[in-house]
C-alpha cells in the first residue's frame, strides 16, 4: 500500500482556554465576535448572519436542561484569529488522520474499495475522484459554508427542523456553527457505494459545531458513513453537531455514525429527520468512544408507509455518561419505526436509553428493544421505553433484556481453552453483532478491535 | 497416567454428590461410565473440567502427573482435556466460524488463513454445511446438531483426554453411527477416552476388546469390567444388576 506523506502535526494543535464564570455581557461579546469572524471568513449571505444573531438572542433566553453541563457559559471559548494552511488534497492530511485511514485500509483511496471518500476540513472539503465523477450525475457533497453560498435551496432547509429557542445548546450551535456538509442526492439517483465522510477540525477556536444537511430527493438512495473516529485536533471540551435530514418520498437513506471521541469531550449530537411517503431511513450510531458524556435525543417524523430505524450501539467505559433517546412520530397511515439499542456497560459508566414512539395514525407499527450487557457491578443502566398511541389500530411493543454474561456460556467457551478475556471479548462482540449489519466490513473490523481493547482494559 | 482420580468427594450447593471415587485412565485407554439417572456422572465430568459450582471437598484429580484441583478450566483445556457436554450451551451472537477460527488461533496456534481452510473441511465430515458455520453457537440447534458440533470441536482440537457426556442422547441412528466413527478416529489418533453413556449402541464402531466399563451408583463406582457389562445392563437393567452384586447395601 502506498504510504501517504507525513507532516508535522504540531502546527495543527493549539490550545484553547475555556473560560469559566463568564458574565452574560462577556459571553455576548464573545459570541458576537465569533459570528462576525464566521461571517467574514465564509462570505456568508445576509440571511445566515441574521439567523446567527437571532440564535444568539435565543441563547440567553432558551431553557437549559443538561445533567452534566450545568452552565453552557463555561464552554464558550474566546475566538482567536490564527490561520492554518488549507488542506487541498488527501496527501496533505495531518499524520493522525492518515494513520487512521491507514489503519482502516483506506489510505490508498483511489484504488481501494472505498469509493466515495470526503474529508471535511474547516471550511472546505476534499473529495476523491469518485465523488467528482458522481457530481455530474447529481450527487452534491459540499462543505456547509460553500453550500450556504452556492445553493439557494439550503436556505429552505437550514434550521427548519430545529428552533433556536428550544434549548441553549441548539441556540449556541446555530449562532456559531462551523463546518459540516451539505449532501444532496438528485431525484432517482442511486449511489451504489457508501460515502465516507471524515471530519477534520483543525483551525477553529470556536465550539465544534458542524451542521449537516442530508437532502435526498424522491426515490434516491445513499449510504453516508460519518467517521467521527478522526482525531480531534483542537482540544474542545464540547462538541455540538446538528444533522437535519430530508428523506424524499420513496428514498432510501442510511446514515451510520461512528463516534470515537477522546475522553475529555462532551458530545451533544442533535439529529432530526423527516421521512417521506414510503421512504426509509436507517440511522445507526456506534458510540465506541462516547467521550466524557454523550446525550442525544434524535427525532423523526414519518409519513405514510415510511420506515425509520434507529440502531444504537453504546460502549460505556470508565465513568462516562451516555444517554440515548430517540423519538419517533408515526404521523401517517402505515408508518413504522424501530428503535433498537445494545449497550455494553463497563467500569463505572452509566447508560440510559429512552426510546419514545408515538403512533399518530392508523395501522402504524413501532417497536423498542433495549439490550444491555453489564460487565461490572458498579456500572449502571436505566431504560425508559415510551409508547404512546393516539389511535386504535396501532401495534406498539417493547422489550428489554439487561443482564450479565452468563456463567455457563463463559464456562463453555473457556472449557475449550479460551482465556476469560478472550471468551468475554467474543461474547461482547457477538452481543453487538446484529446491529452492525449496515456497517462496512472494514469498520466492523475496526469496531471489533476497539471493543476488544475496551473489554481488556475493563478486566 | 493420563488421568488419576483419587478418593474424590464433590459437593454441589452443600450437597455431597460424589464420594470416595477412584478411577484411572491411562494413555491410549478407552473407558466407559454407565449409571442410573442422577448417579453423578455429569457431576464427575464437570468436576474433572473444573466447573466452579462443583466443590472438591476431599481427594484429588491428577492429569498428566499434575494435581489439577485448583487449576482453572481454560488451563485444563490447554493441558489437553476436553469435555463434550451433555447439554452444550447456546452462545447468542457468536458465529461458529468466528469462534472456531479464534479457538484454533489461540489454543492451537494456527494462522487464521490456515484455519479457514481446515474448518469447513472438518465441518463437512460431521455434516455441517457452510451455512451452518455462519450460525450462532448452538442457537436453535437440534439435539443431533449440538452433539455433532461438540464432536467437531474435539476433532479440531485433538485433545489428549476426551470426556464425552452422553454424546448419543437425542441423536438419530445415522448421527449415532457417525459419532461412534469419529470417536474411534480420535482414539486411533492417540486420544484417551472417557465416555459416559446409557446405551451400548455408541460403541458400534469401537473394538470391544479395548473397552473398560465402570458402573456408577450414588456418586461412586460400584463395579468395573469388560464390554459384557454393557450388554448385561442393557438386558437386565441397573436394579437387577445392583441386587445381584449386593451393591445396594
Ligand atoms: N448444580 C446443581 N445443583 C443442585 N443439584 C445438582 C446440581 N448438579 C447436579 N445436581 C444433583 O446431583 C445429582 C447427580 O446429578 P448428575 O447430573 O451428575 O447425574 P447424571 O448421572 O449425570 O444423570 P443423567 O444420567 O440423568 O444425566 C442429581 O441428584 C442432581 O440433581
Ligand atoms: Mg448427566
Amino acid at each position: 500500500m502506498r504510504r501517504l506523506k507525513r507532516k508535522d502535526s504540531r502546527k495543527y494543535l493549539r490550545s484553547v482556554v475555556a473560560m469559566s464564570e463568564l458574565t452574560v455581557q462577556d459571553a455576548r461579546s464573545i459570541i458576537e465576535e465569533q459570528i462576525e469572524t464566521l461571517k467574514k471568513r465564509n462570505k456568508e449571505p445576509e440571511w445566515m448572519t441574521k439567523l446567527r444573531y437571532k440564535a444568539m438572542d435565543a441563547f440567553f433566553e432558551a431553557p437549559h436542561n443538561d445533567p452534566i453541563i450545568k452552565d453552557p457559559l463555561d464552554y464558550i471559548a474566546k475566538a482567536e484569529e490564527e490561520m492554518y494552511p488549507e488542506v487541498k488534497s488527501l496527501d496533505e492530511l495531518p499524520p493522525e488522520m492518515l494513520a487512521l485511514l491507514d489503519r482502516l485500509g483506506i489510505a490508498d483511496v483511489e484504488k481501494k474499495y472505498i469509493a466515495g471518500l470526503a474529508v471535511q476540513s474547516d471550511t472546505s472539503i476534499v473529495l476523491n475522484d469518485f465523488l467528482k465523477e458522481w457530481r455530474k450525475k447529481g450527487l452534491i457533497v459540499e462543505s456547509m459554508e460553500d453550500a450556504v453560498r452556492n445553493h439557494p435551496i439550503v436556505k429552505d432547509l437550514f434550521l427548519k427542523q430545529f428552533n433556536p429557542y428550544e434549548s441553549k445548546l441548539a441556540a449556541y450551535h446555530t449562532a456559531v456553527w462551523n463546518g459540516g456538509i451539505f449532501l444532496h442526492v438528485a431525484q432517482g439517483l442511486k449511489v451504489p457505494m457508501p460515502l465516507h465522510l471524515f471530519f477534520l477540525i483543525q483551525n477553529s477556536a470556536m465550539a465544534q459545531a458542524p451542521h449537516i444537511i442530508i437532502h435526498a430527493e424522491p426515490n434516491s438512495e445513499i449510504h453516508l458513513i460519518e467517521g467521527c473516529t478522526s482525531p480531534v485536533l483542537v482540544r474542545h471540551s464540547l462538541h455540538l453537531d446538528m444533522t437535519e435530514a430530508y428523506i424524499g418520498d420513496g428514498a432510501n437513506v442510511k446514515l451510520s455514525v461512528l463516534q470515537n471521541w477522546p475522553e475529555y469531550v462532551h458530545t451533544r449530537p442533535m439529529t432530526r429527520a423527516r421521512i417521506g411517503k414510503n421512504a426509509e431511513f436507517i440511522n445507526t450510531t456506534v458510540g465506541l468512544g462516547t467521550g466524557k458524556s454523550n446525550i442525544a435525543n434524535p427525532k423523526y417524523w414519518v409519513d405514510e408507509g415510511g420506515y425509520v430505524e434507529l440502531n444504537g450501539i453504546i460502549l460505556g467505559q470508565k465513568d462516562f455518561y451516555v444517554d440515548l433517546g430517540g423519538e419517533m412520530n408515526l404521523d401517517a397511515l402505515g408508518a413504522r419505526g424501530l428503535n433498537a439499542s445494545k449497550s455494553v456497560i463497563m467500569d463505572k459508566s452509566s447508560v440510559i436509553t429512552r426510546g419514545l414512539i408515538r403512533a399518530n395514525a392508523p395501522k402504524t407499527k413501532g417497536h423498542i428493544s433495549c439490550d444491555a450487557l453489564i460487565l461490572n457491578p458498579e456500572a449502571r443502566m436505566e431504560t425508559y421505553p415510551g409508547l404512546i398511541s393516539q389511535v386504535d389500530d396501532a401495534e406498539l411493543s417493547h422489550e428489554a433484556a439487561i443482564g450479565k454474561i452468563r456463567e455457563e456460556e463463559l464456562f463453555y467457551l473457556m472449557s475449550r481453552g479460551l482465556k476469560e478475556e478472550e471468551a468475554t471479548q467474543l461474547i461482547v462482540k457477538g452481543f453487538v453483532n446484529p446491529l452492525l449489519k449496515d456497517i462496512p466490513v472494514e469498520f466492523v473490523v475496526e469496531i471489533r478491535k476497539i471493543i476488544e481493547m475496551a473489554v481488556s482494559g475493563g478486566m | 497416567m493420563m488421568l488419576q482420580i483419587k478418593n474424590l468427594e464433590v459437593e454441589v450447593e452443600n450437597k455431597k454428590i460424589i464420594n470416595s471415587l477412584n478411577l484411572s485412565v491411562g494413555k491410549g485407554e478407552f473407558h466407559v461410565i454407565m449409571g442410573p439417572n442422577g448417579s453423578g456422572k455429569s457431576t464427575l465430568a464437570l468436576t474433572l473440567m473444573g466447573h466452579p459450582n462443583y466443590k472438591i471437598t476431599n481427594g484429588k484429580i491428577e492429569f498428566d502427573g499434575k494435581v489439577i484441583n485448583d487449576i482453572p478450566v481454560d488451563e485444563r483445556a490447554r493441558m489437553g482435556m476436553f469435555l463434550a457436554f451433555q447439554h452444550p450451551e447456546d452462545v447468542e451472537g457468536v458465529k461458529i466460524i468466528d469462534y472456531l477460527r479464534l479457538l484454533l488461533e489461540k489454543v492451537k496456534g494456527i494462522e487464521p488463513a490456515k484455519a479457514l481452510q481446515i474448518i469447513p473441511s472438518k465441518a463437512k465430515e460431521v455434516w455441517f454445511s457452510a451455512d451452518m458455520l455462519s450460525r450462532y453457537i448452538n442457537v436453535g440447534f437440534s439435539g443431533g446438531e449440538r452433539k455433532r458440533f461438540e464432536i467437531l470441536q474435539a476433532l479440531l482440537i485433538k485433545p489428549k483426554l476426551l470426556i464425552l457426556d452422553e454424546p448419543d442422547s437425542g441423536v438419530d441412528i445415522d448421527s449415532l453411527s457417525l459419532i461412534s466413527h469419529k470417536i474411534r478416529e480420535l482414539y486411533e489418533q492417540g486420544t484417551s477416552i472417557l465416555l459416559i453413556t446409557h446405551y451400548g449402541r455408541i460403541l458400534e464402531h469401537i473394538d470391544p476388546k479395548i473397552v473398560r466399563v465402570h458402573i456408577m451408583k450414588d456418586g461412586h463406582i460400584v463395579m468395573s469390567g469388560k464390554e459384557e457389562l454393557v450388554e448385561k445392563i442393557e438386558k437386565e437393567g441397573f436394579k437387577k444388576v445392583f441386587e445381584e452384586c449386593g451393591c445396594n447395601e
